[in-house]
């Protein structure tokens, strides 16, 4: 027994002293060495990195070169991390529990509830320091006086069309219809237009056939600003909009159909079955690697109707209030991405148009589609982004779907009316 | 062939190739889409049309999606969580079955609700503890396998219920007698029940290792950083980032997570057969 | 000697953790640590307690990473927890304030390089951009300096990584001027500031227009409003509201009408899932477990293919299966069933996938169990008179059920919150427009998940007390199967 009790108290002496030694040593590190950081060469990228960045995986190709000098240049490690899903909500989670990153990027939308939660702190820098920067991509992710993040991306729907089956640009929906169909008939596709409905529905693809038609999604107050107690849903407008939608839909032209979904809409066009596309800039890589010829037109509107209004997204840089290193990540926002160069290398890696007024200049100059990118958010309103939203999109997303499945538009936009007033109400 | 064989036999081959058609033809798609160059879904159908071994190299090559260092992780994880959660699923259950002890059935029922809690629903709780332990033992914190292991631990009784079924047939004049012996009660379960009981072990091994690998709910939550990814969650980001064109590679990546385990079941085949039941029907 | 070492391990590790965690106010992992510590001693350090010995590992890991979290979501379920609500009312007013600090206009703009004494204290030494005018700053205000510009004795200048590093000390650190206050931006640079509100412990007031947000209460939470009902920001803060999520649970109408249909599915779903594969399984191992069947081994492997896929995986590549238009299901068979979209379509669509899924596990305990049945049995069976199929309803299906009913209850269970064949293949849809929250396929836990994350925002403790309902309802369930199944008779 004697014998236990003292191989006992050895074994538990011998681990302490090893760990408490080993503990030592990383105090000493820390206090003493600051400039001779884990060289970020070789070494795995840590969760306590000196700059901790999560992004899309597209985002991420551009990030990760310009982070990886900038560790270089500040002899800091840097990690840029892709999340795979719901990154808005997992960075508010994390950032609360003090384990967020320190940038992420996300479009304007994420305004709302990154405000709500206090998840966001301002750039620090005045409106005035970023003039160099389209007002309207400046002014999506402003609020109360301050700036919220550094905008680098536009984002809105245009009409990609396949110049092989249609070689003049539509100008109204009908002629779109009419001559997809007309190449679908001669057998140069398989269908006129791909515009991802599926089962649930999207909302955001469909605004612009629905504001042609005359809907709208909230009502405007004098200062330009949505004026979210006029909800356009369920109203007659809406429902003439709906008809127009249901005549494209399953039980009309056969256009718009909920088979085409976020999954195949643009593989549609790239393997040249459909005539025409509606997406954003994230489908430009694809096209262009597809070698299908190809236009980049704004999305027409509806015979005698109001002019197609897409969103307009902003991504942009946030940096986080609960960061672990507040210094570096307003340096690298503030200072390395707020450059023309920064700019040009995000455009480069992930196509969209800059919101840098120069640079998006200097990248239309050689690059005609982000000209006519830019072109197609003309008639653009801007992303809401109240945290209510989510509430919003789902239902609304349903009876898009609903109505293209031949459900009848009266009954499902009254329906869908009352829904989003709940939600909007009970924030 | 006689009629009789047609009628007797041959129904039951017809019977039995249904099976396998159905069984088969949504692997065959995957292996299709992960041999399609092109690798979109629009190109993608059951009989594979074009052979590349692009998507196979893009996984080995694209430091974005570390695939190495995924199926790594995912080894880990699996070895760790199988190996503690039937051990000590294999010692509760010697308990159960062999002691006669108060609050018994009360235990087994209780170990059998809180395992029908799905974990899911506590993730807020369970981020938040895995954060504080982070902050503490760093080595344990988010984006670690080990504090991902660990959260998967805490359903380390979830096969407490199958084993002791199995010890339960085993005769106890077995251990009775090695007791007499002199054996103690360690050298009953490690010497005795443990040998005897290799095919449930097998068959919960597989279990839990099946559960395991196919995890991504807390994977997506506790492991962010690319480099801490297990293959579930990483695979999954693949696919969900771009699900038109990522296919190709998906499907590559699923064909390479799946082949260890199929041909771990084929190994162990024998012991699924009989080991959940086969003692049971005897009883 | 090996329990020896294990014990030795553990308490030396926890020993070694604990100048860290104590220092670094860890106190309740800290805690935790020596209660295991404690346990396995107590449990292991005598010769008595054989029967913990063998159930605590199990145990501890049990109660730690799934009953303590379990606890805390019930606990979670009594505060207004989420989107809005994550934070303290601290927290709460000191983010409002740091947010509200804005650049004065027309103020001059300065390099930065920041000195710092190793205590806590700092100095700005700071260049105008405009000017090139050299300035030291620190708590007391801005003094002019003549170049070189150095730092002052006792301070060092700091490296960028230590500028980051210090980043808690140096948010409280500013040099007062008559405008506002010289605040540092990232590495680099520093600008004048303002903060725009001040808060008096119990209002926060507008430095400009002087307007007073006072604390009232809005719903379920408690914002700064101002007189006339506007908010100053929608960020509130984190409080208990005692049992109104259960309230809200049993009155709101959107969640009981929902409810009771989604229940109904529940228990369809599994039952259903289960019973399919069953049947499924069980018809071709009756078929094929025969002794003139030749290639017994290979048909097992080759059906044993879907098991053996990691789910996700399945259920993903099954997911544009069921496409209408472009679907492999349609295509091969050339119907044109709305797979996804219709209601009725959608539940079989899962309980096809569920088969494809499940059917290879019970076909392989159905095999085991037929071959374990003694012969002598069936052939007693014969001999009495009794056909083949008679044989089998009478003898072989009673002793099979028997055998697997443990396994089938288990997988009823499994099912009942099958939320990954669920989220993966429909996310509970399709839905209707009046009804964005319950679709036409969701299971408990889908629709508890969507409750809590999806179109109100984040509602953890709204959500926490669903989940700890379903809770309730899973255990009810459970204990009930049991008891009915009777397998619970061995316990007796």
């Amino acid at each position: 027994m004697r014998y236990r009790l003292l191989a006992l108290i050895t074994a538990t002496a011998l681990l302490t002293t090893t760990a408490c030694s080993g503990d030592k040593k990383d105090e000493t590190a820390a206090t003493t060495a600051p400039s001779t950081a884990p060289s970020s060469a070789g070494g795995p990228a840590r969760e306590d990195a000196d700059l901790v960045i999560w992004t899309s995986e597209a985002a991420s190709r551009a990030v990760t070169p310009i982070a990886q000098k900038f560790g270089q240049d500040n002899n800091i490690t840097v990690a840029v991390q892709v999340i795979a899903a719901d990154l808005a909500a997992n960075a508010i989670t994390a950032n609360e529990a003090g384990n967020g990153p320190d940038i992420l990027t996300l479009p304007n939308d994420f305004l709302g509830g990154a405000l709500q939660n206090g998840t966001v702190k301002p750039l620090s820098l005045a409106a005035s320091d970023l003039t160099a920067y389209e007002k309207s991509a400046v002014a999506s992710v402003s609020r109360n006086g301050q700036v919220w993040a550094l905008p680098y991306g536009m984002e809105n729907l245009v009409l990609y069309r396949n110049t092989k089956a249609v070689p003049q640009a539509p100008a109204t929906v009908e002629d779109l219809v009419s001559t997809g169909q007309a190449a679908v008939k001669k057998g140069t596709v398989k269908r006129a237009l791909s515009l991802p409905v599926g089962q649930e529905g999207d909302a955001y693809h469909m605004h612009p056939f629905f504001t042609s038609a005359g809907g709208s999604l909230f009502g405007m107050d004098a200062s330009g600003q949505y004026d979210t107690t006029k909800i356009g849903i369920g109203t007659p407008e809406s429902i003439a909009a709906a008809k127009k939608i249901a005549a494209l839909g399953e039980k009309g032209s056969k256009v718009l159909s909920r088979s085409i979904d976020g999954s195949n809409a643009i593989a549609q066009f790239t393997a040249g079955n459909a005539a025409y596309l509606i997406s954003g800039p994230w489908a430009l890589a694809d096209i262009r690697k597809s070698k299908v010829p190809y236009d980049i037109t704004p999305i027409p509107p509806f015979k005698g109707g109001k002019p197609a209004a897409p969103f307009l997204g902003v991504q942009a840089f946030w940096m986080l209030s609960n960061a672990k290193n507040p210094a570096f990540a307003e340096e690298f926002v503030t200072k390395t991405m707020n450059t023309p160069e920064a700019m040009t290398a995000m455009y480069e890696q992930d196509p969209r148009p800059p919101v840098r007024d120069d640079v998006l200049a200097a990248v239309s100059a050689k690059d005609a589609d982000m000209g006519k990118l830019a072109a197609g958010a003309k008639n653009a309103t801007l992303l809401p982004d109240f945290p209510f939203m989510a509430g919003v999109w789902p239902p609304l997303g349903q009876a898009y779907a609903t109505i293209v499945g031949g459900a009848d538009p009266t009954s499902t936009m009254q329906k869908t009316g009352k829904t989003i007033e709940s939600a909007v109400k009970a924030k | 062939m006689t009629v009789r064989w047609w009628r007797e036999v041959g129904l039951r081959h017809a019977g039995g190739l249904v099976a396998v058609v159905f069984a088969v033809v949504p692997v065959l798609y995957v292996v299709s889409a992960a041999f399609n160059p092109l690798g979109t879904v629009v190109s993608t159908d059951v009989i594979p049309t074009q052979f590349s071994l692009v998507h196979f190299r893009s996984l080995f090559s694209d430091p974005a999606r570390p695939f190495p260092r995924w199926l790594l992780n995912t080894v880990i994880v699996c070895a760790a969580v199988t190996v503690v959660q039937v051990l000590c699923s294999a010692l509760a259950a010697y308990a159960f079955s062999r002691f006669r002890f108060k609050g018994r059935r009360g235990g087994l029922l209780t170990l059998l609700l809180i395992q029908m809690f799905p974990q899911f629903l506590a993730v807020i709780a369970l981020f938040t503890m895995i954060t504080e332990l982070g902050d503490a033992v760093p080595a344990l914190g988010l984006n670690t396998i080990a504090g991902y292991s660990l959260v998967l631990m805490g359903g380390a009784l979830a096969q407490v219920w199958l084993i002791k079924g199995y010890f339960d047939t085993i005769p106890r004049q077995l251990d009775e007698a090695a007791v007499v012996d002199g054996a103690s009660h360690a050298t009953v379960f490690f010497k005795i029940l443990l040998p005897l009981a290799r095919p449930i072990l097998a068959v919960t091994g597989l279990l839990a290792f099946v559960g395991v690998i196919g995890e991504f709910l807390l994977a997506s939550i506790f492991l962010t950083d690319t480099r801490s990814k297990t293959l579930a969650v990483g695979l999954y980001g693949i696919i969900e980032s771009d699900r038109s064109n990522n296919l190709g590679v998906f499907a590559a990546g699923a064909l390479m997570t799946a082949l260890p385990v199929v041909l771990l079941f084929q190994y162990l085949q024998r012991y699924i057969v009989g080991g959940l039941t086969s003692g049971a029907v005897k009883d | 000697m090996i329990r020896i070492l294990c014990l030795g391990i553990a308490v030396g590790t926890a020993a070694a953790l604990t100048p860290s965690l104590a220092g670094g106010g860890h106190y309740v992992v800290l805690t935790v640590a020596w209660v295991v510590v404690a346990v396995l001693l107590v449990t292991y350090g005598t010769r008595r307690a054989v029967t913990a010995k063998y159930l605590i590992p199990g145990t501890l890991l049990l109660v730690v990473f799934t009953v303590a979290p379990v606890l805390a979501t019930v606990q979670m379920s009594t505060t207004n927890y989420g989107d809005g609500t994550r934070t303290t009312k601290q927290e709460t007013v000191e983010r409002i304030l740091a947010n509200s600090v804005v650049q004065a206009p027309d103020s001059p703009i300065f390099d930065l390089t920041v000195a710092g004494s190793g205590d806590g204290d700092f100095v700005f030494l700071l260049v105008d951009r405009a000017t090139g005018q050299a300035y030291e700053g620190n708590r007391d205000g801005l003094r002019e300096l003549d170049p070189p510009v150095t730092a002052p004795p006792g301070y060092t200048i700091l490296t960028p990584k230590q500028v980051n590093d210090a980043a808690a000390q140096l948010r409280e650190f500013a040099v007062p001027t008559e405008g506002g206050a010289i605040r540092q931006r990232g590495l680099r640079e520093a600008y004048e500031g303002r903060a725009m509100l001040r808060y008096d412990g119990n209002a926060i007031t507008d430095t400009q227009t002087h307007t007073r947000y006072t604390v009232q209460r809005q719903g379920d939470r408690e914002y700064f409003v101002d007189a006339n009902g506007e908010r100053l920001s929608d960020q509130s803060w984190r409080a208990g509201v005692g049992l109104d999520n259960y309230r809200k649970a049993f009155t709101d109408e959107r969640i009981l009408g929902g409810f009771l249909r989604i229940f109904g599915w529940t228990v369809a779903f599994a039952a259903g899932s289960v019973a399919l594969t069953f049947v499924v399984g069980l018809g071709l191992a009756v078929m094929l477990n025969d002794p003139r069947v030749r290639g017994q081994k290979w048909y097992r492997s080759v059906l044993l293919l879907p098991y053996a896929i990691p789910g996700f995986i399945s259920i993903l590549v099954w997911s544009g299966f069921f496409n209408q238009e472009f679907g492999l299901i349609n295509n091969l068979t050339g119907l044109d069933v709305d797979w996804l979209g219709d209601p009725v379509w959608a539940k079989a669509a899962l309980l096809l996938l569920n088969l494809w899924l499940g059917f290879p596990y019970m076909f392989l305990v159905a095999t085991g169990a037929l071959q374990a049945i003694p012969g002598e049995l069936k052939e007693a069976a014969t001999i009495d008179g009794a056909g083949g199929f008679t044989a089998f309803r009478r003898i072989t299906f009673p002793l099979l059920l028997v055998a697997v009913a443990p396994i089938l209850v288990a997988s009823f269970a499994f099912n009942f919150n099958n939320f990954n064949v669920i989220e993966l293949l429909t996310h509970g849809g399709p839905f209707t427009p009046d009804n964005p929250d319950a679709g036409a396929t969701d299971i408990l836990i889908s629709y508890t998940v969507r409750l809590a994350f999806g179109a109100g925002g984040a509602q953890f403790g709204f959500a926490a007390a669903i989940a700890t309902l379903l809770f309730v309802i899973t255990g009810v369930l459970a204990a009930a199967q049991f008891r009915a199944t009777r397998s619970l008779e061995e316990v007796h």
